[in-house]
Protein backbone atom coordinates (compact mmCIF):
# COMPACT_ATOMS: atom_id res chain seq x y z
CA UNK A 1 0.00 0.00 0.00
CA UNK A 2 2.85 2.34 0.74
CA UNK A 3 3.91 2.29 -2.90
CA UNK A 4 0.38 3.06 -4.00
CA UNK A 5 0.18 6.25 -1.96
CA UNK A 6 3.52 7.32 -3.36
CA UNK A 7 2.30 6.88 -6.94
CA UNK A 8 -0.87 8.79 -6.22
CA UNK A 9 1.06 11.56 -4.56
CA UNK A 10 3.30 11.93 -7.58
CA UNK A 11 0.32 12.14 -9.91
CA UNK A 12 -1.32 14.71 -7.68
CA UNK A 13 1.75 16.87 -7.85
CA UNK A 14 2.03 16.66 -11.61
CA UNK A 15 -1.65 17.45 -12.14
CA UNK A 16 -1.30 20.35 -9.73
CA UNK A 17 1.52 21.90 -11.74
CA UNK A 18 -0.31 21.29 -15.02
CA UNK A 19 -3.26 23.09 -13.55
CA UNK A 20 -1.07 26.02 -12.62
CA UNK A 21 0.16 26.24 -16.19
CA UNK A 22 -3.28 26.02 -17.77
CA UNK A 23 -4.58 28.60 -15.32
CA UNK A 24 -1.78 30.99 -16.25
CA UNK A 25 -2.36 30.37 -19.95
CA UNK A 26 -6.03 31.06 -19.48
CA UNK A 27 -5.31 34.40 -17.91
CA UNK A 28 -2.78 35.37 -20.56
CA UNK A 29 -5.21 34.38 -23.31
CA UNK A 30 -7.94 36.46 -21.67
CA UNK A 31 -5.73 39.54 -21.59
CA UNK A 32 -4.61 39.05 -25.18
CA UNK A 33 -8.17 38.46 -26.27
CA UNK A 34 -9.28 41.75 -24.79
CA UNK A 35 -6.53 43.53 -26.66
CA UNK A 36 -7.34 41.81 -29.94
CA UNK A 37 -11.06 42.46 -29.59
CA UNK A 38 -10.43 46.14 -29.00
CA UNK A 39 -8.19 46.31 -32.03
CA UNK A 40 -10.82 44.57 -34.13
CA UNK A 41 -13.48 47.01 -33.00
CA UNK A 42 -11.23 49.98 -33.70
CA UNK A 43 -10.73 48.89 -37.32
CA UNK A 44 -14.41 48.60 -37.95
CA UNK A 45 -14.80 52.37 -38.13
CA UNK A 46 -12.26 52.64 -40.93
CA UNK A 47 -13.46 49.57 -42.76
CA UNK A 48 -17.07 50.72 -42.54
CA UNK A 49 -16.33 54.16 -43.95
CA UNK A 50 -14.09 52.84 -46.70
CA UNK A 51 -16.69 50.26 -47.75
CA UNK A 52 -19.38 52.86 -47.89
CA UNK A 53 -17.33 55.06 -50.11
CA UNK A 54 -16.64 52.17 -52.41
CA UNK A 55 -20.23 50.95 -52.55
CA UNK A 56 -21.30 54.41 -53.66
CA UNK A 57 -18.45 54.72 -56.09
CA UNK A 58 -19.05 51.41 -57.77
CA UNK A 59 -22.75 52.11 -58.02
CA UNK A 60 -22.51 55.34 -59.92
CA UNK A 61 -20.34 53.98 -62.67
CA UNK A 62 -18.67 50.89 -64.01
CA UNK A 63 -15.04 51.69 -64.33
CA UNK A 64 -12.56 49.33 -65.87
CA UNK A 65 -10.36 48.80 -62.86
CA UNK A 66 -8.52 45.49 -62.70
CA UNK A 67 -9.50 44.84 -59.11
CA UNK A 68 -13.20 45.07 -59.93
CA UNK A 69 -13.02 42.87 -63.02
CA UNK A 70 -14.69 39.50 -62.76
CA UNK A 71 -13.34 36.71 -64.88
CA UNK A 72 -14.42 33.12 -65.37
CA UNK A 73 -12.93 31.35 -62.38
CA UNK A 74 -10.14 28.99 -63.30
CA UNK A 75 -7.74 29.47 -60.47
CA UNK A 76 -8.45 30.37 -56.86
CA UNK A 77 -6.20 31.66 -54.16
CA UNK A 78 -7.24 30.60 -50.69
CA UNK A 79 -5.79 32.43 -47.72
CA UNK A 80 -6.09 30.41 -44.53
CA UNK A 81 -5.70 32.29 -41.28
CA UNK A 82 -4.82 29.99 -38.41
CA UNK A 83 -2.78 30.19 -35.25
CA UNK A 84 0.91 29.51 -34.89
CA UNK A 85 0.47 27.48 -31.77
CA UNK A 86 -1.90 24.80 -30.64
CA UNK A 87 -3.71 24.34 -27.34
CA UNK A 88 -6.62 26.41 -28.47
CA UNK A 89 -9.46 23.93 -28.62
CA UNK A 90 -11.08 23.34 -31.98
CA UNK A 91 -10.01 26.70 -33.38
CA UNK A 92 -7.66 25.38 -36.05
CA UNK A 93 -9.66 22.21 -36.69
CA UNK A 94 -12.78 24.23 -37.48
CA UNK A 95 -11.13 26.54 -39.94
CA UNK A 96 -9.33 23.69 -41.64
CA UNK A 97 -12.50 21.65 -41.91
CA UNK A 98 -14.32 24.58 -43.47
CA UNK A 99 -11.52 25.21 -45.94
CA UNK A 100 -11.18 21.56 -46.90
CA UNK A 101 -14.90 21.32 -47.57
CA UNK A 102 -14.77 24.39 -49.77
CA UNK A 103 -11.73 23.16 -51.65
CA UNK A 104 -13.31 19.86 -52.57
CA UNK A 105 -16.37 21.73 -53.76
CA UNK A 106 -14.46 24.09 -56.04
CA UNK A 107 -13.94 22.89 -59.54
CA UNK A 108 -11.14 25.34 -60.20
CA UNK A 109 -7.55 24.77 -59.16
CA UNK A 110 -6.73 26.07 -55.71
CA UNK A 111 -3.51 27.55 -54.41
CA UNK A 112 -3.02 28.25 -50.75
CA UNK A 113 -1.45 31.03 -48.73
CA UNK A 114 -1.05 30.15 -45.09
CA UNK A 115 -1.09 32.75 -42.37
CA UNK A 116 -0.10 30.91 -39.23
CA UNK A 117 1.81 27.68 -38.96
CA UNK A 118 -1.14 25.33 -38.62
CA UNK A 119 -2.77 26.35 -41.88
CA UNK A 120 0.50 26.07 -43.75
CA UNK A 121 1.11 22.62 -42.28
CA UNK A 122 -2.34 21.52 -43.31
CA UNK A 123 -1.84 22.67 -46.90
CA UNK A 124 1.50 20.88 -47.09
CA UNK A 125 0.07 17.68 -45.69
CA UNK A 126 -2.90 17.68 -48.02
CA UNK A 127 -0.68 18.31 -51.01
CA UNK A 128 -2.09 21.68 -51.96
CA UNK A 129 0.14 24.12 -53.67
CA UNK A 130 1.33 26.38 -50.88
CA UNK A 131 2.52 29.54 -52.58
CA UNK A 132 3.43 31.48 -49.47
CA UNK A 133 3.38 31.08 -45.72
CA UNK A 134 3.39 33.89 -43.20
CA UNK A 135 4.24 32.20 -39.96
CA UNK A 136 5.92 35.02 -38.09
CA UNK A 137 2.76 36.86 -37.15
CA UNK A 138 2.53 38.23 -33.65
CA UNK A 139 -0.38 37.66 -31.32
CA UNK A 140 -1.75 41.08 -32.03
CA UNK A 141 -1.12 41.83 -35.68
CA UNK A 142 -0.78 45.45 -36.71
CA UNK A 143 -1.63 47.04 -40.00
CA UNK A 144 1.90 46.78 -41.35
CA UNK A 145 1.71 43.00 -41.02
CA UNK A 146 -1.22 42.89 -43.39
CA UNK A 147 0.45 44.99 -46.07
CA UNK A 148 2.83 42.43 -47.60
CA UNK A 149 0.05 39.87 -47.80
CA UNK A 150 -2.32 42.33 -49.41
CA UNK A 151 0.33 43.46 -51.87
CA UNK A 152 1.09 39.92 -52.93
CA UNK A 153 -2.61 39.16 -53.41
CA UNK A 154 -3.30 42.31 -55.38
CA UNK A 155 -0.30 41.83 -57.65
CA UNK A 156 -1.26 38.24 -58.34
CA UNK A 157 -4.80 39.24 -59.16
CA UNK A 158 -3.77 42.04 -61.45
CA UNK A 159 -1.40 39.70 -63.28
CA UNK A 160 -4.38 37.37 -63.70
CA UNK A 161 -2.59 34.53 -61.93
CA UNK A 162 -5.79 34.06 -59.95
CA UNK A 163 -9.41 34.75 -60.75
CA UNK A 164 -10.74 34.75 -57.23
CA UNK A 165 -9.25 35.29 -53.80
CA UNK A 166 -10.92 33.91 -50.70
CA UNK A 167 -9.94 34.37 -47.09
CA UNK A 168 -10.79 31.64 -44.61
CA UNK A 169 -10.87 33.15 -41.15
CA UNK A 170 -12.65 32.83 -37.86
CA UNK A 171 -15.27 35.40 -37.10
CA UNK A 172 -15.33 36.59 -33.55
CA UNK A 173 -18.91 36.84 -32.35
CA UNK A 174 -18.33 36.68 -28.62
CA UNK A 175 -15.90 35.12 -26.17
CA UNK A 176 -17.84 31.86 -26.42
CA UNK A 177 -18.95 31.86 -30.05
CA UNK A 178 -16.60 31.92 -32.99
CA UNK A 179 -17.43 30.68 -36.45
CA UNK A 180 -15.17 29.70 -39.29
CA UNK A 181 -15.98 31.76 -42.34
CA UNK A 182 -15.01 32.35 -45.93
CA UNK A 183 -14.90 35.81 -47.38
CA UNK A 184 -14.29 36.71 -50.99
CA UNK A 185 -11.74 39.48 -51.13
CA UNK A 186 -11.21 39.72 -54.85
CA UNK A 187 -12.82 40.53 -57.20
CA UNK A 188 -14.66 43.13 -55.19
CA UNK A 189 -18.27 42.52 -56.07
CA UNK A 190 -21.17 44.73 -55.26
CA UNK A 191 -23.35 42.12 -53.59
CA UNK A 192 -20.47 41.07 -51.37
CA UNK A 193 -19.81 44.66 -50.52
CA UNK A 194 -23.29 45.30 -49.32
CA UNK A 195 -23.30 42.11 -47.31
CA UNK A 196 -20.06 42.97 -45.60
CA UNK A 197 -21.13 46.52 -45.01
CA UNK A 198 -24.34 45.34 -43.41
CA UNK A 199 -22.31 43.10 -41.13
CA UNK A 200 -19.95 45.86 -40.17
CA UNK A 201 -22.57 48.44 -39.43
CA UNK A 202 -24.52 45.90 -37.49
CA UNK A 203 -21.50 45.24 -35.32
CA UNK A 204 -20.36 48.77 -34.72
CA UNK A 205 -22.30 51.25 -32.66
CA UNK A 206 -21.89 53.87 -35.31
CA UNK A 207 -25.30 54.04 -36.89
CA UNK A 208 -25.11 57.64 -37.96
CA UNK A 209 -24.10 56.67 -41.46
CA UNK A 210 -26.15 58.52 -44.04
CA UNK A 211 -26.42 57.42 -47.62
CA UNK A 212 -25.18 60.15 -49.87
CA UNK A 213 -25.81 60.74 -53.48
CA UNK A 214 -22.38 60.59 -55.01
CA UNK A 215 -23.37 62.25 -58.23
CA UNK A 216 -22.89 65.72 -56.84
CA UNK A 217 -19.48 64.95 -55.44
CA UNK A 218 -16.38 66.63 -56.63
CA UNK A 219 -13.45 64.31 -57.21
CA UNK A 220 -9.83 65.27 -56.97
CA UNK A 221 -7.86 64.35 -59.05
CA UNK A 222 -10.67 62.30 -60.72
CA UNK A 223 -12.96 59.36 -60.09
CA UNK A 224 -10.77 56.75 -61.65
CA UNK A 225 -7.71 57.77 -59.67
CA UNK A 226 -9.64 57.84 -56.44
CA UNK A 227 -11.01 54.39 -57.19
CA UNK A 228 -7.58 53.08 -58.07
CA UNK A 229 -6.22 54.21 -54.74
CA UNK A 230 -9.12 53.18 -52.61
CA UNK A 231 -9.43 49.61 -53.91
CA UNK A 232 -6.05 48.29 -52.77
CA UNK A 233 -6.59 50.06 -49.47
CA UNK A 234 -9.82 48.18 -49.03
CA UNK A 235 -8.19 44.86 -49.73
CA UNK A 236 -5.54 45.68 -47.15
CA UNK A 237 -8.11 46.70 -44.59
CA UNK A 238 -10.11 43.59 -45.21
CA UNK A 239 -7.16 41.30 -44.78
CA UNK A 240 -6.12 43.19 -41.68
CA UNK A 241 -9.59 42.88 -40.28
CA UNK A 242 -9.85 39.17 -40.88
CA UNK A 243 -6.47 38.77 -39.20
CA UNK A 244 -7.67 40.65 -36.16
CA UNK A 245 -10.91 38.71 -35.98
CA UNK A 246 -8.97 35.48 -36.19
CA UNK A 247 -6.56 36.60 -33.53
CA UNK A 248 -9.40 37.54 -31.19
CA UNK A 249 -11.03 34.19 -31.88
CA UNK A 250 -7.81 32.30 -31.32
CA UNK A 251 -7.25 33.85 -27.94
CA UNK A 252 -10.79 33.42 -26.79
CA UNK A 253 -10.93 29.79 -27.87
CA UNK A 254 -7.61 29.20 -26.14
CA UNK A 255 -9.00 30.85 -23.06
CA UNK A 256 -12.03 28.58 -23.08
CA UNK A 257 -9.91 25.50 -23.74
CA UNK A 258 -7.57 26.36 -20.88
CA UNK A 259 -10.49 27.06 -18.59
CA UNK A 260 -11.85 23.61 -19.34
CA UNK A 261 -8.45 22.08 -18.75
CA UNK A 262 -8.08 23.83 -15.40
CA UNK A 263 -11.50 22.64 -14.34
CA UNK A 264 -10.77 19.08 -15.42
CA UNK A 265 -7.54 19.23 -13.43
CA UNK A 266 -9.43 20.47 -10.40
CA UNK A 267 -11.90 17.56 -10.61
CA UNK A 268 -9.08 15.10 -11.06
CA UNK A 269 -7.23 16.48 -8.06
CA UNK A 270 -10.22 16.17 -5.76
CA UNK A 271 -10.86 12.64 -6.96
CA UNK A 272 -7.24 11.64 -6.52
CA UNK A 273 -7.17 13.25 -3.08
CA UNK A 274 -10.02 11.00 -2.07
CA UNK A 275 -8.29 7.88 -3.36
CA UNK A 276 -5.08 8.99 -1.74
CA UNK A 277 -6.75 9.41 1.64
CA UNK A 278 -8.45 6.06 1.30
CA UNK A 279 -5.17 4.40 0.43
CA UNK A 280 -3.41 6.07 3.32
CA UNK A 281 -6.20 5.02 5.69
CA UNK A 282 -6.04 1.49 4.36
CA UNK A 283 -2.27 1.48 4.85
CA UNK A 284 -2.54 2.61 8.45
CA UNK A 285 -5.30 0.11 9.21
CA UNK A 286 -3.22 -2.64 7.73
CA UNK A 287 -0.15 -1.65 9.72
CA UNK A 288 -2.15 -1.65 12.95
CA UNK A 289 -3.58 -5.02 12.06
CA UNK A 290 -0.09 -6.34 11.42
CA UNK A 291 1.25 -5.03 14.73
CA UNK A 292 -1.76 -6.38 16.56
CA UNK A 293 -1.31 -9.68 14.74
CA UNK A 294 2.41 -9.75 15.66
CA UNK A 295 1.67 -8.95 19.32
CA UNK A 296 -0.97 -11.66 19.39
CA UNK A 297 1.43 -14.20 17.97
CA UNK A 298 3.99 -13.39 20.74
CA UNK A 299 1.56 -14.07 23.52
CA UNK B 1 -19.10 74.03 -37.23
CA UNK B 2 -17.89 70.96 -39.06
CA UNK B 3 -18.27 67.43 -37.85
CA UNK B 4 -14.75 66.13 -38.18
CA UNK B 5 -13.51 62.58 -37.90
CA UNK B 6 -10.11 61.15 -38.66
CA UNK B 7 -9.67 57.38 -38.65
CA UNK B 8 -6.78 55.08 -39.46
CA UNK B 9 -7.05 51.34 -40.03
CA UNK B 10 -5.92 50.88 -36.45
CA UNK B 11 -8.24 53.28 -34.68
CA UNK B 12 -10.21 56.49 -34.63
CA UNK B 13 -7.72 59.26 -33.88
CA UNK B 14 -9.97 62.24 -33.40
CA UNK B 15 -13.66 62.93 -33.57
CA UNK B 16 -15.18 66.30 -32.70
CA UNK B 17 -16.69 69.50 -33.98
CA UNK B 18 -14.23 71.91 -35.51
CA UNK B 19 -14.24 75.30 -37.22
CA UNK B 20 -11.94 74.57 -40.11
CA UNK B 21 -9.37 72.09 -41.33
CA UNK B 22 -6.40 72.36 -43.68
CA UNK B 23 -5.47 69.16 -45.43
CA UNK B 24 -2.51 68.21 -47.65
CA UNK B 25 -3.89 66.55 -50.82
CA UNK B 26 -2.32 65.31 -54.03
CA UNK B 27 -3.59 68.44 -55.76
CA UNK B 28 -2.18 70.77 -53.15
CA UNK B 29 -3.21 71.97 -49.75
CA UNK B 30 -6.88 72.68 -49.23
CA UNK B 31 -8.82 74.24 -46.40
CA UNK B 32 -12.33 73.08 -45.67
CA UNK B 33 -14.76 75.48 -44.06
CA UNK B 34 -18.40 74.90 -43.18
CA UNK B 35 -20.78 74.55 -46.16
CA UNK B 36 -18.10 73.10 -48.38
CA UNK B 37 -19.46 71.20 -51.39
CA UNK B 38 -19.20 67.40 -51.26
CA UNK B 39 -15.70 66.33 -52.22
CA UNK B 40 -13.60 63.21 -52.36
CA UNK B 41 -9.87 63.58 -52.61
CA UNK B 42 -6.61 61.77 -51.99
CA UNK B 43 -4.29 62.69 -49.15
CA UNK B 44 -0.59 63.22 -49.35
CA UNK B 45 1.94 62.90 -46.54
CA UNK B 46 2.15 66.17 -44.70
CA UNK B 47 0.73 68.30 -42.00
CA UNK B 48 -2.94 68.54 -41.18
CA UNK B 49 -4.12 71.56 -39.22
CA UNK B 50 -7.49 72.10 -37.68
CA UNK B 51 -9.10 74.57 -35.35
CA UNK B 52 -11.42 73.39 -32.64
CA UNK B 53 -12.67 75.00 -29.47
CA UNK B 54 -9.28 74.59 -27.86
CA UNK B 55 -7.51 76.40 -30.68
CA UNK B 56 -5.21 75.32 -33.47
CA UNK B 57 -4.00 71.73 -33.52
CA UNK B 58 -1.61 69.87 -35.79
CA UNK B 59 -1.27 66.30 -36.93
CA UNK B 60 1.17 64.46 -39.11
CA UNK B 61 -0.71 62.38 -41.68
CA UNK B 62 0.53 60.15 -44.46
CA UNK B 63 -1.69 59.02 -47.30
CA UNK B 64 -5.37 58.18 -47.42
CA UNK B 65 -8.59 59.87 -48.47
CA UNK B 66 -10.83 62.59 -47.39
CA UNK B 67 -14.52 62.82 -47.89
CA UNK B 68 -16.46 66.00 -47.38
CA UNK B 69 -20.10 65.04 -47.08
CA UNK B 70 -23.05 67.31 -47.28
CA UNK B 71 -24.34 68.61 -43.97
CA UNK B 72 -20.97 69.87 -42.83
CA UNK B 73 -19.39 66.51 -42.26
CA UNK B 74 -15.82 65.66 -43.04
CA UNK B 75 -14.24 62.25 -42.75
CA UNK B 76 -10.57 61.48 -43.23
CA UNK B 77 -9.38 57.95 -43.78
CA UNK B 78 -5.66 58.23 -43.21
CA UNK B 79 -3.08 55.49 -43.49
CA UNK B 80 -1.35 56.91 -40.53
CA UNK B 81 -2.01 59.92 -38.34
CA UNK B 82 -0.53 61.19 -35.14
CA UNK B 83 -0.94 64.37 -33.20
CA UNK B 84 2.09 66.56 -33.01
CA UNK B 85 1.99 66.54 -29.23
CA UNK B 86 2.12 62.75 -29.23
CA UNK B 87 5.03 62.35 -31.60
CA UNK B 88 8.19 61.17 -29.99
CA UNK B 89 11.11 62.67 -31.92
CA UNK B 90 13.64 60.12 -30.74
CA UNK B 91 11.39 57.23 -31.56
CA UNK B 92 10.57 58.59 -35.00
CA UNK B 93 14.25 59.20 -35.70
CA UNK B 94 15.10 55.73 -34.51
CA UNK B 95 12.37 54.10 -36.60
CA UNK B 96 13.54 55.95 -39.67
CA UNK B 97 17.17 55.01 -39.10
CA UNK B 98 16.20 51.38 -38.59
CA UNK B 99 14.12 51.32 -41.75
CA UNK B 100 16.91 52.91 -43.77
CA UNK B 101 19.39 50.44 -42.45
CA UNK B 102 17.15 47.53 -43.35
CA UNK B 103 16.66 49.02 -46.77
CA UNK B 104 20.40 49.22 -47.31
CA UNK B 105 20.77 45.62 -46.24
CA UNK B 106 18.23 44.24 -48.65
CA UNK B 107 19.24 45.54 -52.01
CA UNK B 108 17.90 42.60 -53.95
CA UNK B 109 14.91 41.78 -51.77
CA UNK B 110 11.35 41.47 -52.97
CA UNK B 111 9.55 44.66 -53.80
CA UNK B 112 7.10 43.92 -50.99
CA UNK B 113 9.67 44.66 -48.32
CA UNK B 114 11.03 47.54 -50.29
CA UNK B 115 7.68 49.27 -50.59
CA UNK B 116 6.92 48.67 -46.94
CA UNK B 117 10.21 50.15 -45.80
CA UNK B 118 9.89 53.10 -48.11
CA UNK B 119 6.46 53.79 -46.65
CA UNK B 120 7.89 53.65 -43.14
CA UNK B 121 10.69 56.03 -44.05
CA UNK B 122 8.32 58.50 -45.68
CA UNK B 123 6.00 58.37 -42.74
CA UNK B 124 8.69 58.92 -40.14
CA UNK B 125 10.33 61.67 -42.15
CA UNK B 126 7.02 63.43 -42.43
CA UNK B 127 6.46 63.12 -38.70
CA UNK B 128 9.86 64.59 -38.02
CA UNK B 129 9.30 67.42 -40.45
CA UNK B 130 6.01 68.37 -38.88
CA UNK B 131 7.23 68.04 -35.35
CA UNK B 132 10.35 70.10 -35.93
CA UNK B 133 8.28 72.91 -37.30
CA UNK B 134 6.44 73.26 -34.01
CA UNK B 135 9.01 72.39 -31.45
CA UNK B 136 12.20 74.20 -30.74
CA UNK B 137 15.11 71.93 -31.17
CA UNK B 138 17.43 71.67 -28.20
Amino acid sequence: MAINTKVIKRRLKSIGSTKKITKAMEMIAAAKMRKAVNAAIDTRAYAGLAWELLVDLSKTQKEQVPLLATRPVEKILMIIITSNRGLCGSFNANIIKKTAAQMTREKAAVDVVGIGKKGADFAKKMGYNLTAAFTNMTDTPNFDDALPIAKMVIDAYEKKSYDKVIVAYTDFKSALVQTARLRQVLPISESDLEKTLAEITELSDDKTVVKNNLTDYLFEPNRLDVLKIILPRLVETQIYQTMLESSASEHSSRMVAMKNASEAAKDMISELNLTFNKARQAGITQEIAEIAGGAMALE
Amino acid sequence: MLKFKIVTPEKTIYENEIFQVTIPTMEGEITVLPNHIPLISVLKAGELKFKDKEGQQQMAVSGGFLEVRGKNEIVILADHAQRVAEIDIDKAEEARARAEEQMANLKNAQDVDYAKLQAVIDRELNKLKVVKKYRKLP
